[in-house]
């Protein structure tokens, strides 16, 4: 039972992780606090479900329409909406209330639209419903898929955040914004970048989701929160903080479903969430980088 | 090389800058000395199209007008800015706040000789290359700062108070540095209130007062004159 459970956890972590990196570089660079974040992996998870019932598409492939779709809705988003209130803000606070208005009203827009076209069913497909056995227990293929999806997803985007200059000059931002164009990085472009990136994993993120999970229209405000949490707990901007946080909720709230009760997972979220903010206000990584 | 003409700038109902013209010629080394408030760092981050000035001004460097470009493009023209206070990137490592520093385009492909270039002036920096920049004491903060700033490849190169908050000992290393800077041909402009350590590497300086330039001469002429050392010696020597 206890390798059963760890790899559940595993499975749910990774897609937390996956989701909480995305809302790191919106909010850490880019310095958006999106709102209609969840609304994002939902039009993924739905785009997933239409192409694999209507089609018969994999979700694999889905994913590869859902990264840079994600990609450009993000970089779409960003120029339209958010670049003007960037340009406007007097300073970090009031750019952070506009964003948040912003956004808010953006997340009813895209639910809207969701529940006009998919209605409000609880919403979930078939896909690769096998066990298979590993380490001497069994999980559903699907999961097994999204685990290994999320961490090579996780993996390559690290890996160019912290081994590319392109990537070192998106942490520089985070870092510093004011010193930034000191070393000629445009903040802006990186700013438009980093949202965009942001988007393509939302999108990736929802992708892997809609593989093992049931959801609705409505569901996307709960996955925004958790990101949130996860990128509270890891320090904003900070991609190892948002990696390692995101798999210790998937497991915690695992382990807790499994041994105790499945009602607790959400106060489970919410009782780590609260020791963190209480024990290491600034996230569980160093100083939140804002 | 650089000119400067006519130079206003106004925060609010604040002047910061009133009308300066200041010139720094190839492979010369500028000091601008002056009090706090006597816009000096305004000067610096006009110069690096941080913060544009009223219209009417003109500032070109190599004939390249470069008055309303923004500090990215300032840095392709080849001007680096050292500014108050260093800002470096404190959670990145050295290297890869060095590295950085060849973001531009005018110093990509160069990456390695910029490296070479700043190990050789500070080898501690090549010792220190995975340290996280916060962890650093000061002068190795100051070593960075100045590392990057190279690193762009730069000819024009401004310090904003580089010695500031450095203990004796470091300021004196610091300004060795400097030295062997300005040796290889690079022209430097440099903020400071260390009077003595800067002119005693300087060519020429300028003094500022309220936002104007109050004053100019060759750097020897300046030590000496009781005029500047009322003014600034006294308070420091």
């Amino acid at each position: 039972m206890l390798v059963t459970a760890v790899l559940s956890g595993l499975v749910l972590g990774g897609t937390y992780a996956l989701l909480a990196m995305g809302l790191t570089l919106q909010y850490g660079i880019a310095r958006i606090m999106n709102l209609a974040y969840g609304e994002l992996i939902i039009v993924a998870a739905f785009l997933s479900y239409a192409l694999f019932t209507y089609a018969g598409i994999s979700p694999v492939w889905a994913l590869l329409i859902a990264l840079p779709g994600g990609f450009v809705l993000g970089y779409a988003i960003y120029g339209l909406l958010m670049a003007p209130l960037v340009r406007r803000a007097r300073n970090a606070a009031s750019l952070e209330i506009d964003s948040i208005l912003t956004t808010f009203g953006l997340l009813f827009v895209i639910q809207g639209l969701l529940l006009v076209t998919f209605g409000a069913n609880f919403t979930s497909y078939s896909y690769l419903n096998d066990a298979v056995q590993i380490f001497g227990t069994r999980l559903a293929a699907n999961r097994l898929l999204a685990l290994v999806l999320a961490v090579v997803l996780g993996a390559a985007i690290y890996l160019v955040l912290t081994r590319t200059l392109w990537g070192t000059a998106l942490r520089a931002v985070a870092v510093a914004p004011g010193s930034a164009p000191l070393v000629g990085i445009d903040v802006e472009r990186a700013a438009r970048m980093a949202f965009a990136l942001g988007g393509a994993l939302a999108a990736a993120g929802g992708v892997v989701i809609s593989m093992y999970q049931t959801f609705t229209a409505t569901s996307g405000v709960v996955f925004t929160m958790k990101a949130l949490i996860i990128v509270i707990m890891g320090g904003v901007g900070n991609i190892l903080g948002a990696l390692s946080a995101g798999l210790l909720l998937g497991l915690a709230e695992t382990m807790v479903a499994t041994y105790v009760d499945p009602g607790l997972t959400l106060a489970t979220t919410y009782g780590l969430f609260l020791a963190v903010l209480l024990w290491r206000p600034t996230g569980l990584f160093g100083r939140a980088v804002r | 090389m650089l000119e400067v003409k006519g130079l206003s700038l106004h925060y609010g109902r604040h002047v910061a800058l009133d009308k300066v013209s200041l010139k720094v010629g190839k492979a010369e080394t500028v000091v601008i000395l002056g009090a706090n408030g006597a816009g000096k760092s305004s000067l610096l981050k006009s110069i690096a199209g941080l913060v544009h000035g009223d219209p009417g001004a003109r500032i070109s460097f190599n004939g390249v007008p470069i008055q309303t470009a923004s500090p990215h493009h300032v840095l392709e023209t080849g001007i680096a800015l050292v500014p108050e206070g260093r800002g470096i990137f404190g959670d990145l490592t050295v290297a890869e706040n060095l590295a950085l520093g060849a973001y531009a385009r005018r110093a990509r492909d160069q990456r390695e000789a910029g490296f070479e270039l700043v190990f050789s002036l500070f080898p501690r920096l090549a010792e220190r290359r995975r340290q996280f920049v916060n962890t650093m004491s000061g002068g190795e903060q100051q070593m960075v700062a100045i590392g990057r700033a190279l690193m762009s490849r730069p000819e024009l190169l401004m310090l904003d108070e580089p010695s500031l908050g450095l203990a004796p000992v470091v300021v004196g290393e610091l300004f060795r540095s400097l030295d062997r800077i300005r040796q290889t041909g690079l022209s430097l402009l440099i903020v400071e209130q260390n009077v003595g350590m800067s002119l005693a590497i300087a060519d020429r300086g300028y003094l500022a007062e309220a936002g104007r330039i109050t004053g100019e001469g060759p750097a020897p002429e300046l030590l000496n004159d009781p005029a500047v050392k009322r003014a600034f010696l006294g308070a420091t020597a």
